[in-house]
């Protein structure tokens, strides 16, 4: 079997399981399946861009999502009225204030000579910067957060269509990926994991305690749709044409409507992730893409020939943790709703990496398959647990002890089939389901 | 690249993931140990016109033999690249030898790991990265008697006595020592399995010339011991001034051979080799 | 000015806490440093391999304790270290047979060792859950406190009381000893010498005789037991629940590393200077600096320079810090 014939009749069964989905069990779960699938597998190509082709270890990406989620919030959401008077510019004045203390004290470390002085005078710049940061901002913050705390007691957004978020979403994630690759890449020896890792974590802390920028752990619900694309359901369910469609396919209004909405999404995502596929193929093979394989293979020689390897390697993290961003924009906008404590690395970083390293570590098309096809376990696989646990425990006595555990655990049998795979994939098939060629 | 998917890191240099201090570059020819049988006559260690190559590999050593007898030091020099290392590495299992055999005191070991022909006596001194840089001088040795469950105290005094330096620094970490003085670790740690032969592979590679006479007068104070010595030297004419063999080597065969005295004699080797 | 009852507040919510975190973040960090140094990864799997052993120990616990078995005033789970210490060893060294052991053999490179240990991780963690269910749970039982708040002020009159629960006067002890042990055998012994050889040198500690496999298969064993302890001492003092232990990878990691990976001593002092941040940054000094500022200059606010839920954050501004600095961490080249 050929190679392009092989990774179609991949692609055709990962496909066909999602069909099959939709024929055994509903249209709804296959195109959420879908929906979700078409996002991990941008995900995946960030991720794949930075490892795959830079070997650049990111087990940050769930604070990159993270970040592409609260871009939705600031851009699309209406702003909070009263909030900016009330202590909106009094956050903004604080932000400038604390990272005007951040730049002075490096430019002191940087250009003052060293010496006791120098390091007294940057322990002097941030104990007084901290303080002058926090008598403006916990005022600007205890304002903005006693507005209406029920529903608002945040800043908003700038009431900004939904899809300009997503680039949006792009950029601030990229923002944070400057800073973390400057920071973790210009150390004497590499120490990115650790760093992707930590900040992470930081980057949920802060959307979880910061109730004045995305109003916290009470969440923010009723994000905007782009709606001239997916529309809703109630204005569907309105409107004779579609009503009229929907009897002719004999399907009733309501579930028409429902998944009208989500195939609208999905078309919205496979045009992102087919333009963002084209461009890094593209992007590989263009001169740039060889110097960076090159710098992968041979490090010391591309160093040799004059490469700034550093920079190099901060720009495909930038590059890579920016597509993650993206993805994580998309997908708060489809849930409609900005969830901080939902973000978990088990789900938004280390999934992800199993999703490249099964697909094909190196090859963008064996990350979308493997975003696909992971994806589509990841939901599987807890009915098909739960049929497992019912049929094992179908011998054993009801209201027995064992058999309600197994039945009630059966939706942690997830973790360990991802490991499983994971594991599986790494021993027999080290290079993934579609290798780098 | 190497076709083993495992060994491909994508060019990683995560040190916060991942370590790569120490990390073993050793590729025995073989994994596990095969039959050796039992070989009358020949010299105590010889290996017998080897060729052979590195895992699947051209050939980079072709009939070539290297041998030393009890009581003997045998050197082994040539040019860059002439393949010295390579049949000493050859001789000590890491090196897939497909034609020849090696054999020890009347026995042929050419399918033994490296680590079972240092049970059956050969003390190896690699070139490089040859102590235990954060282990003090005391526990390199003890490590080199690592094999030996008797009591190893009188074999530690040899060494000191061998090497006097080194007792006084005992208790320091080896990493903190002096080229020459590492050297003498490195060489004192091969002796404490007290081997029946000893290799020393370019023992005075990167140490100044004082160093260098230093190191010679002790490797022939233990070849006085009776412990037959080969190795591999990049200082010809020094090296054959204290062998009983010499071995010439060029592209991976035998060159010239004789004793140190004979080939330090033959106009041909002074032209080509040592500069007249 | 109050300088004693200063010093007493201090005590009780900083030294005393961050002394017992300190203790369990050093034995989770000298686990990760164990298999940085020896194995040559970073293991993702260690918070979950923390969690199982913690979770066995809970299970044994309720067991003993629905036979009546009790330690008087000691945490019966105590009792209960010794059995899951065996399973964790069990667990672990499984877990290396049928996974480990193909990459060694393969010579595979570090980082696609840090992958496997991801899926590890997944496996690991699906297992906990899966056992004991993904929920909070208690276990300590015994008495609560070696000195009550209470006692305290009635024994010294001061204002201020000091508290020092039980459990984290055994976690310091049991620290103390679990590292004591581990130094005497790395040190002294000649399989601990082995172990920091083969760190040192591979390809040396190979001539040297030293078998690879048994060095593997030690470190895991030792790996197993403080990684068990780490976790129950942690449950003990906090409570047990799957994913906390899987968080405290972070903190655990930036333990290692400030320490300089593959040191010893240096996750032991990297523990505790992570722990004394984390709790000191995120401590409102209020009451503290009350007794020691003069009359009427007593602070307003609470004097807390981050909130408790930015800990994670402190970890990782102190990792920075360092190796901008020191950027092999502050213990380099201490292999092992």
């Amino acid at each position: 079997m050929t190679e392009p014939v092989k990774n179609t009749l991949l692609f055709a069964i990962v496909g066909g399981l999602i069909l099959l989905t939709g024929f055994t069990q509903s249209w709804n779960t296959a195109i959420l399946i879908l929906n979700m699938g078409l996002i991990s597998a941008i995900m995946a190509i960030g991720v794949n861009l930075q490892w795959g082709f830079a070997g650049l270890f990111n087990v940050g990406v769930m604070g990159f999502v993270a970040l592409g989620g609260l871009a939705v919030v600031l851009v699309s959401t209406p702003p909070t009225p009263g909030a900016w008077s009330a202590g909106g510019y009094g956050i903004v004045l604080a932000l400038l204030l604390g990272a005007a203390t951040v730049v002075a004290a490096v430019l002191v470390a940087t250009r003052m000579p060293k010496g006791r002085a120098q390091t007294l005078a940057i322990i002097a710049i941030l104990i007084v910067g901290f303080f002058v940061y926090r008598a403006v901002f916990d005022p600007s913050i205890a304002a903005v957060e006693a507005i209406d705390p029920a529903i608002a007691g945040n800043i908003g957004g700038l009431n900004l269509p939904v899809l300009l978020a997503w680039p949006a979403g792009g950029l601030l994630a990229a923002g944070a990926a400057w800073l973390i690759g400057k920071t973790a890449l210009g150390l004497r020896s590499d120490y990115l994991a650790i760093a992707t890792l930590g900040i992470a974590e930081i980057i949920i802390a802060v959307m979880k305690n910061e109730d004045w920028l995305a109003r916290g752990v009470k969440n923010v619900y009723g994000i905007p749709r782009p709606a001239p694309v997916v529309g809703y359901e109630v204005d569907l369910q309105q409107d004779p044409g579609f009503i009229a469609r929907a009897d002719w396919l004999g399907l009733d209004p309501v579930t028409a409507s429902t998944l009208s909405v989500k195939l609208g999404y999905s078309l919205l995502f496979m045009v992102v992730l087919l333009a963002l596929l084209w461009m890094a193929q593209m992007a590989l093979r263009s001169p740039w893409g060889r110097m960076m394989r090159a710098i992968r293979d041979n490090e010391v020689a591309a160093e040799a020939m004059g490469k700034d390897v550093t920079r190099r390697h901060l720009q495909i993290f930038v590059l890579g943790s920016a597509i993650c961003g993206i993805a994580g924009a998309m997908m708060t906008t489809l849930d409609g709703q900005l969830t901080p404590s939902a973000y978990q690395p088990l789900r938004f970083t280390f999934l992800v990496w199993v999703m490249v390293i099964v697909g094909g570590s190196g090859n963008n098309f064996g990350a979308v398959l493997g975003a696909f096809l992971i994806w589509f376990l990841w939901v599987q696989v807890e009915p098909i647990g739960l049929w497992l646990m019912n049929l094992i425990t179908t011998g054993m006595p009801d209201g027995s002890a064992l058999k309600s555990h197994l039945i009630d655990s059966a939706a942690h049998m997830r973790l360990f089939t991802m490991g499983l795979i994971l594991l599986l994939v790494l021993r027999f098939s080290p290079r993934g389901l579609i290798p780098e060629k | 690249m190497s076709d083993n998917p495992y060994h491909d890191d994508k060019g990683n240099k995560d040190r916060s993931i991942a370590n790569t201090h120490g990390a073993g570059t050793m590729t025995p020819a073989h994994r596990k140990s095969g039959e050796t049988h039992k070989v009358e006559g020949g010299p105590f260690l010889i290996g017998d016109t080897m060729t052979g190559g590195y895992g699947k590999g051209p050939d980079i050593l072709h009939d070539c033999t290297i041998a030393v007898d009890k009581g003997e030091i045998a050197v082994i020099v040539g040019p860059n690249g002439a393949g010295k290392s390579t049949a000493m590495k050859a001789v000590f299992g890491m090196l897939d030898v497909r034609a020849g055999a090696v054999r020890l005191d009347g026995e042929d070991i050419t399918n033994l790991t490296p680590q079972d022909r240092v049970q059956r006596g050969m003390g190896f001194v690699p070139q490089t990265s040859n102590i235990f840089t954060s282990m003090t001088v005391e526990e390199n040795l003890e490590m080199g008697a690592f094999i030996r469950r008797d009591d190893f105290s009188q074999t530690m005094e040899q060494v000191y006595d061998l090497f006097p330096i080194l007792r006084d620094k005992r208790n320091q970490a080896a990493g903190e020592l002096s080229g020459g003085q590492r050297q003498q670790v490195a060489v004192g740690r091969a002796l404490m399995t007290q081997p029946k032969v000893l290799m020393l592979d370019e023992p005075t590679a990167g140490v100044s010339p004082i160093v260098m006479d230093e190191l010679f007068d002790r490797i022939i104070e233990v070849s006085r011991t009776g412990l037959p010595i080969l190795m591999v030297e990049q200082n010809a004419r020094q090296a054959l001034e204290i062998a009983d063999k010499g071995y010439v080597l060029v592209q991976g065969r035998n060159a010239y051979t004789g004793t140190g005295k004979e080939l330090l004699a033959d106009p041909e080797v002074r032209k080509s080799f040592l500069g007249g | 000015m109050d300088f004693l009852n200063a010093l007493v507040a201090l005590s009780n919510f900083v030294l005393v806490p961050a002394i017992a975190y300190g203790s369990q973040l050093a034995l989770g960090a000298l686990g990760v440093t164990l298999i940085y140094g020896i194995l040559r990864f970073s293991n993702f799997a260690h918070g979950d391999t923390m969690a199982f052993g913690a979770m066995i120990a809970v299970l044994v616990t309720w067991g003993l304790q629905a036979a009546g078995v009790s330690f008087g005033p000691l945490p019966t789970a105590l009792l209960a270290l010794p059995f899951a210490i065996l399973g964790c060893i069990v667990l672990v060294l499984i877990t290396d047979r049928l996974v480990y052991r193909f990459y060694r053999e393969q010579k595979a490179k570090p980082v696609i060792l840090v992958i496997v240990s991801m899926g590890v991780m997944f496996i690991m963690n699906g297992l906990v859950r899966f056992i004991i269910g993904p929920d909070d749970q208690r276990f300590s039982d015994g008495a609560r406190f070696i000195v009550s708040a209470r006692d305290f002020k009635a024994m010294t009159g001061l204002r201020e009381g000091l508290a020092i629960k039980t459990s984290q006067g055994i976690t310091v002890i049991v620290a103390v000893v679990a590292v004591a042990l581990l130094f005497w055998f790395l040190n002294k012994t000649r399989t601990g010498k082995s172990m920091r050889a083969y760190s040192d040198n591979e390809d040396l500690a190979l001539l040297s005789g030293i078998n690879p496999e048994r060095v593997v298969m030690i470190t895991w064993i030792i790996v197993a037991a403080l990684a068990t302890t780490a976790g129950v001492l942690y449950g003990l003092d906090k409570s047990f629940k799957p994913f906390v232990y899987f968080q405290l990878l972070l903190p655990i990691f930036a333990s290692a590393i400030v320490g300089g990976l593959g040191s010893p001593l240096g996750a032991i002092a990297g523990g505790f200077i992570i722990a004394f941040s984390e709790v000191t940054i995120t401590y409102a000094w209020k009451k503290v600096l009350t007794y020691l500022a003069p009359e009427g200059l007593e602070p307003s606010g609470l004097v807390q320079f981050l909130s408790t839920d930015y800990k994670f954050a402190v970890s990782f501004v102190i990792l920075l810090i360092v190796l901008l600095f020191k950027p092999t961490g502050l213990f380099k080249g201490k292999a092992v």
